[in-house]
């Protein structure tokens, strides 16, 4: 391992004083702390990192900065992990992803190397394993078989904890290269609070991995920076910008959700690859990957280098690292009036003009061919450094609404209009050096010349794109899925619109080329991170616990967590029917709507009357929609001339806050409103037993006379106020009390002892369900959609057409009375047979579907299976048969009816 | 492999004439599969198809590629059953891959309300001849051993309704298909070329204007998907709609795993994995209507949040690209297609997120009302009339849920 690293110089990240050992596919790999997996397995002989998506090809290490999918492993299960980012930890096991049986024979290269050159050329599986139709699942299994990257342990859960952290501060500047720093410095130092971001190991940018001569210039501005106190998150990296500037920064295993005052983008640029033949062989790299390898990590593994370049930034490049101590043959430059003198002065051939023409070698670079005007020369070498100059990094710039547009002098994409609070520091802004001419249209080698090395699309994919007719870059990248892998084109985007507009003969900012949308999140980024620590609310009732520890299966019921009975739902039935149940509804919503408007208020948006209500009564009611549909029902009671108390379904409670709280706001009437839901405990003591229960916990007169059905009034019950509503949904003598949450436990203990000599039984909502479906009280919601008008379902008494107010789907009720009913809402019953399932159908002569089964139950007390329905007007008389459908193919003959199944008069609900 | 040897042109620039029979505005998968049937089925070939972007820039190439037809309604479940089966032919019939992938379609049930309501699909579906069933817990096990059936997650799964044929294709071959075909029989299409106005006289259609000229034509078929109030406004035509954002995501590819397309409407989430081996995934429309087209974070955090309850194993997985799309959403949650009062003035609107699945049908029987002047039964419940006439085809219950 020693020998593979150059001596010890200034700059270097790793600590040679402290080895760290991993597993490298099964073996025992030993590096220093500092490495990254990259560069550890580099030092330890390893040249082959990846194979490429389609093809399989070897693939090495490339850009050395988290941008090239090159060097993508597992990690302790975790895949696409880039190893050249993350730091080595003892033992941490690493594996290679897309290969079979190894990375070094790998099964598909070899298929790829046997079939013809045009078996897998873009676009095949469009065109091929049409025929026979029969024969596509399997074709498809062995497509599905050869895709992915890496895999999934289906048995994986996440164990370990992940937050997320709400940050405000002054400045966020992302990026910690030389601009980054410093304009957090400049920030700091005028007392704003700053934090910034850097993904990689360094602070510093290219002061950083560009050698020793800037050391002193970077160690000075981390002190200014720390001195400063700025804040900085690192490894740690931006997921994009959102609406508002919203920055999510993730860091280990935290998710700060960041909202700056101000956002500094100062991401730098990312040096390009050059397009040659072969310019994807382990040994290529970029210019900037090798200078990180030999000035972070000081690693020597090679004999020889070639540098090609078409910029300055590649001399810059060759001379650093002649002097970090590698051995550079020559530079070949494919422009012709650059100025090479530094290069030979350092004892370098320079070849100026000559282009890179094709990489030799099969899993390794032996050597590569450089050419000018039809010359050709051939340089042995085993490491090809490749500058094809640098864009700046722009995709935060786009993704917070920034624009971007195609400098045609600098040949690269750079901001053109910020959003407000957003600034561009850096190479991100442009300020780097220009971007030398890259050869757009590479030499046709006749061996593979990558622009998009994710997805391996070649300078011959998209010219055959092109040559179909998918002639714009949109297309082309659809159809060739250029710049739509993992690194999301910060390796191709550039290259591919330079090909694209040179092959269409455009300038590469035309319409059918342009720039592509930089899409979120900025770095792919796992579900564990996303989700963080999850929160899903619940909505409990006061007497949750009580229910809980009596045997209530708690099931969900909209926001609520709700007992769907206590073990025995036929037994609670039978205690409502025959002497007292008590059932929890806190979870109903409840309104007060208060004002001198009051009245007229509840007219306008209730069918109903309300406004000729008499003090201390309750009335049912139903809200409609705009268009005359059932949007909501529940009770109204005047508490007095100007306050009226208001429930509504329990899913509906937000919904209907927001219907009224709308409509006043638009008819600017003097009344208010106050959702009262989550402090206003609700409970039904319900059966002929209820009076006589209740009467022992209260001195308010509950008799038939002084309290008859329909009242409401105020009452102390067991010391708790409470509202007092005479209603029965269930369908026995009842009383709602509406009391103060904070007292329902109490209260609900109190009910539960005044009604032990009455053998009281809590209920649950399925019960509940039973005793209502026998009084055919509908359920908005399950019984209606959002077509059921209230003439259709059944409550033409409840529409008061003659209103002299207009009220919120009168127009529509109107014209539903003057078109007639087409469907209406019936009961049903089916003595013989089964009980149909809720959401079968009524089945009309032809066998199709002619009505809709809304609710259905096995009555114990009737002794028969009874429901409701939505029939069309010509089959809904009292007595009609109608079929109901079951899952099986067989149906249900079932009876029409109109009345309530039980105490069709009400009797029980008055007495 | 024969048609790899081949040399192909799929797509050819025209310039623009001055007249055509037909006009269509839109060009993805709607637009250009109406205009193959027209040009197969009815012999009409002299149509222009314009699109302001490139083929399949809007909602065909935004789109999570789920096919299915297990819809709530009856005219619903019968419209998409018909579109099912196109698509079934549709690699051969255009003689190119679509990768179609029909392994099965599962919507879960987390509460006894929405059993019911998967139940009321599966027996309107049987009856109409869909296949389509409510499965329980073990049974689901069986199919989606990825699934977390347990009642550890927040919302346990109850049921779910079981559509086999269900599945995902590889949306822009659909459009790709159609185009190529189309062109192929002399239909011209007309990428970055804007429409900037229609011309009617006497309550009919005479012509287009575009940035490229004047259109002479009588028929005009809009099939524009979210901008289909735009371009209803330049004739006049109201429509009853809302336009909102949809928004989707896609991971890094993994070896593929999961063969199910997995929906939950109680969670918002919808999940496949298509056969490169991403994980497709996408939510709700967005609460708040409007064309602002930016991604939020939001999306992706409750996306994470909940789809990690119900498949644990892709905690690891990560997130790749997000993106939006616009949905226009009618008051029934069905689509509006056909006749309008401007005579010659087709449209085809009002897809909210059900539009793409609907593409091979949509073609055909608007194909047909050109081709013959008639209404096809199929799409008589989705007039655009029926507003007026307040006759209405409550889908919602199975179209909430965003796919």
């Amino acid at each position: 391992m020693a020998e593979r690293r150059l001596a010890q110089r200034q700059g270097e990240l790793i600590d040679r004083s402290q080895e760290v050992s991993f597993q490298w596919e099964g073996r025992e790999v030993t590096g220093y702390a500092g490495d990254t997996i990259a560069s550890a397995l580099y030092a330890a002989g390893t040249r082959v990192f990846s194979r490429s998506f389609k093809y399989h090809r070897p693939r090495g290490l490339m850009c050395c900065s988290g941008q090239c999918p090159n060097c993508l492993v597992e990690v302790d299960g975790q895949p696409t992990v880039r190893a050249c980012m993350t730091p080595v930890e003892q033992g941490m096991d690493v594996k290679h992803l897309n290969a079979w049986p190894s990375l070094q024979r790998d099964f598909l290269h070899l298929v790829g190397r046997l079939t013809p050159s045009f078996g897998m050329q873009v676009g095949f599986y469009y065109k091929t394993f049409i025929h026979p139709r029969r024969a596509w699942p399997l074709y498809e299994k062995i497509l599905r078989n050869a895709a992915g990257l890496g895999k999934l342990d289906p048995e994986h859960r996440r164990t370990e904890r992940f937050d997320k952290v709400h940050r405000h501060v002054d400045v966020l500047v992302i990026g910690g290269g030389e601009a980054g720093l410093e304009a957090a410095a400049e920030a700091a130092e005028q007392g704003r609070h700053v934090a910034l971001v850097e993904e990689g190991l360094a602070l510093g940018g290219q002061l950083a991995w560009g050698g020793p001569r800037s050391n002193g210039r970077l160690t000075a501005l981390i002190e200014r920076v720390n001195a400063a106190g700025v804040e900085i998150l690192q490894p740690a990296y931006a997921g994009g910008v959102y609406e508002g500037l919203l920055v999510p920064v993730f860091q280990g295993r935290t998710m700060h959700r960041f909202r700056p005052a101000e956002l500094v983008i100062a991401t730098g640029s990312i040096e390009q690859p050059l397009v040659f033949g072969n310019n994807d062989l382990p040994g290529v790299m970029l210019a900037s990957g090798a200078r990180r390898l030999v000035n972070q990590f000081r690693l020597m593994p090679w004999e020889q280098a070639v540098v090609l370049t078409s910029s300055d930034e590649g001399l810059a490049a060759a001379l650093d690292l002649a002097d970090g101590g590698v051995n550079v043959l020559a530079v070949a430059d494919s422009r012709r009036g650059a100025d090479g003198s530094a290069i030979e002065d350092a004892g370098i051939e320079y070849l100026a003009g000559f282009q890179p023409w094709q990489a030799k070698g099969s899993k390794a670079v032996t050597g590569v061919v450089v050419t000018r005007d039809g010359e050709h020369r051939t340089l042995a070498c085993d490491l090809l450094v490749m500058s094809g100059g640098s864009v700046g990094q722009t995709a935060l710039v786009s993704q917070g609404g920034g624009g971007i547009r195609y400098d045609r002098d600098q040949r690269r994409y750079v901001p053109d209009s910020l959003p407000d609070g957003m600034r561009v520091v850096g190479a991100a802004a442009g300020s780097a050096a220009a971007a030398g001419a890259v050869p757009a249209q590479a030499p046709k080698t006749g061996c593979k010349q990558v622009v998009c090395f994710c997805e391996d699309v070649t300078t011959k994919d998209i010219a055959l794109s092109l040559d179909e007719g998918f002639s714009s870059l949109e297309l082309s990248k659809r159809y060739t899925t250029v710049t739509m892998g993992p690194c999301q084109g910060r390796m191709c985007h550039r290259n591919s619109g330079l090909v694209i507009a040179d092959q269409l003969g455009l300038d590469p900012d035309s319409q059918r080329v342009g720039v592509t949308t930089s899409r979120p999140p900025h770095n792919p980024t796992s579900f564990s991170l996303l989700a963080a620590r999850g929160y899903e609310p619940v909505k409990r009732t006061s007497t949750h616990h009580w229910h809980a520890e009596h045997g209530g299966k708690m099931l969900w019921a909209g926001d609520w967590k709700r007992p769907y009975d206590y073990g025995d739902g036929d037994s609670e039935v039978d205690a409502v029917h025959e002497s007292l149940g008590l059932i929890d509804v806190s979870t109903l919503g409840k309104l007060i709507v208060r004002g001198p408007d009051a009245a007229a208020f509840l007219e306008r948006l209730y069918p109903n009357r309300f406004g000729d209500m008499k003090l201390a009564r309750v009335r049912y009611g139903i809200v409609c929609g705009d268009d005359g549909s059932i949007i909501d029902d529940g009770t109204v009671a005047r508490l007095s001339e100007q306050e009226y108390y208001v429930t509504t379904t329990s899913s509906g409670a937000g919904g209907m806050e927001q219907w009224f709280t709308w409509w006043n706001a638009v008819w600017k009437m003097d009344c208010e409103i106050v959702n009262v839901t989550s402090t206003i405990a609700a409970f039904n003591l319900a059966g002929p037993n209820a009076r006589t229960a209740l009467s022992t916990l209260t001195d308010f007169d509950l008799s038939n006379e002084a309290f008859p059905y329909l009242g409401a009034g105020h009452a102390q019950i067991a010391g708790v106020p409470c509202l007092v509503l005479r209603i029965g949904f269930v369908g026995e003598l009842g009383y709602e009390l509406h009391l103060p949450a904070a007292a329902g436990e109490h209260l609900w203990e109190k009910l539960m002892e005044a009604g032990e000599p009455h053998a009281v039984k809590p209920f649950g909502l399925e019960p509940q369900r039973v005793l209502r479906l026998e009084k055919m009280h509908i359920i908005v919601g399950q019984d209606t959609n959002a077509e059921s008008n209230p003439l259709e379902a059944g409550m033409p008494w409840i529409v008061k057409l003659d209103k002299e107010s207009d009220w919120i789907g009168r127009y529509a009720i109107e014209w539903y009375k003057r078109r007639g009913n087409r469907l209406t809402l019936v009961g049903w019953e089916a003595q013989n047979g089964g009980v149909p399932i809720e959401g079968t159908q009524v089945v009309g002569a032809d066998g199709q579907p002619a009505g809709r089964i809304t609710s259905s139950r096995f009555s114990r007390r009737l002794g028969k299976a009874i429901g409701i329905a939505w029939l069309p007007v010509e089959q809904s008389e009292e007595g009609t048969a109608i079929r109901i459908s079951d899952p099986k193919g067989s149906t249900i003959p079932a009876t029409v009816t109109h009345k309530a199944f039980y105490d069709p008069d009400g009797e029980r609900l008055r007495s | 492999m024969i048609g790899l040897l081949k040399k192909h042109r799929y797509f050819r620039d025209h310039d623009l004439k001055s007249s055509y029979d037909v006009v269509i505005i839109g060009a993805g998968a709607h637009g250009l599969a109406t205009a193959y049937y027209l040009a197969k089925r009815h012999g009409i070939k002299k149509i222009a198809v314009l699109d302001r972007s490139y083929m399949g820039a809007g909602a065909s190439g935004r789109n999570t590629t789920i096919i299915r037809s297990n819809y709530l309604t009856p005219e619903g479940a019968r419209f998409y059953e018909a579109s099912v089966k196109l698509y079934e032919s549709l690699s051969q019939d255009l003689n190119f891959n679509m990768l179609f992938s029909q392994h099965g379609h599962l919507t879960l049930a987390h509460s006894d309300r929405s059993v019911n309501t998967m139940m009321e699909r599966a027996e309107v579906n049987r009856l109409v001849g869909v296949d389509s069933r409510v499965v329980y817990p073990d049974e689901i096990k069986d199919l989606c051993p990825q699934l977390d059936i347990s009642d550890h997650p927040t919302f346990p799964i109850l049921a779910a309704l079981y559509h086999p044929p269900g599945g995902v294709i590889r949306h822009d071959a659909v459009v790709w298909g159609y185009g190529k075909e189309a062109d192929k029989m002399g239909v011209e299409i007309h990428q970055y070329t804007d429409v900037t106005g229609i011309n009617v006289e006497n309550g009919k259609v005479t012509g287009v204007d575009t940035n490229r000229g004047t259109i002479h034509c009588d028929t005009v078929i809009s099939c524009v998907a979210g901008w289909s109030t735009l371009v209803c406004d330049l004739v006049g035509v109201p429509l009853p709609l809302t336009t909102h954002i949809l928004q989707a995501c896609v991971t890094e590819p993994v070896k593929p795993l999961l063969d199910k397309i997995i929906v939950s409407g109680t969670l918002h989430i919808y999940i496949s994995q298509s056969d490169r081996g991403e994980f497709v995934m996408g939510s709700e429309i967005e609460p708040y209507s409007g064309y602002s087209n930016t991604s939020t974070f939001r999306f992706i955090e409750d996306l994470a949040m909940h789809m990690i309850e119900l498949l644990p194993m892709l905690g690891h997985a990560k997130i790749l690209r997000q993106w939006t799309g616009y949905c226009d959403v009618s008051p029934d949650y069905s689509p509006i297609m056909g006749l309008t009062e401007v005579e010659g003035f087709i449209i085809d609107a009002g897809w909210g997120t059900y539009g793409f699945k609907a593409s091979p049908i949509v073609g055909f029987t608007i194909a047909d009302l050109i081709g013959t002047g008639k209404t096809p039964e199929l799409i008589q419940p989705f007039r655009w009339a029926r507003f007026y006439e307040n006759d209405l085809v409550s889908e919602r219950g199975a179209a909430a849920v965003s796919h």
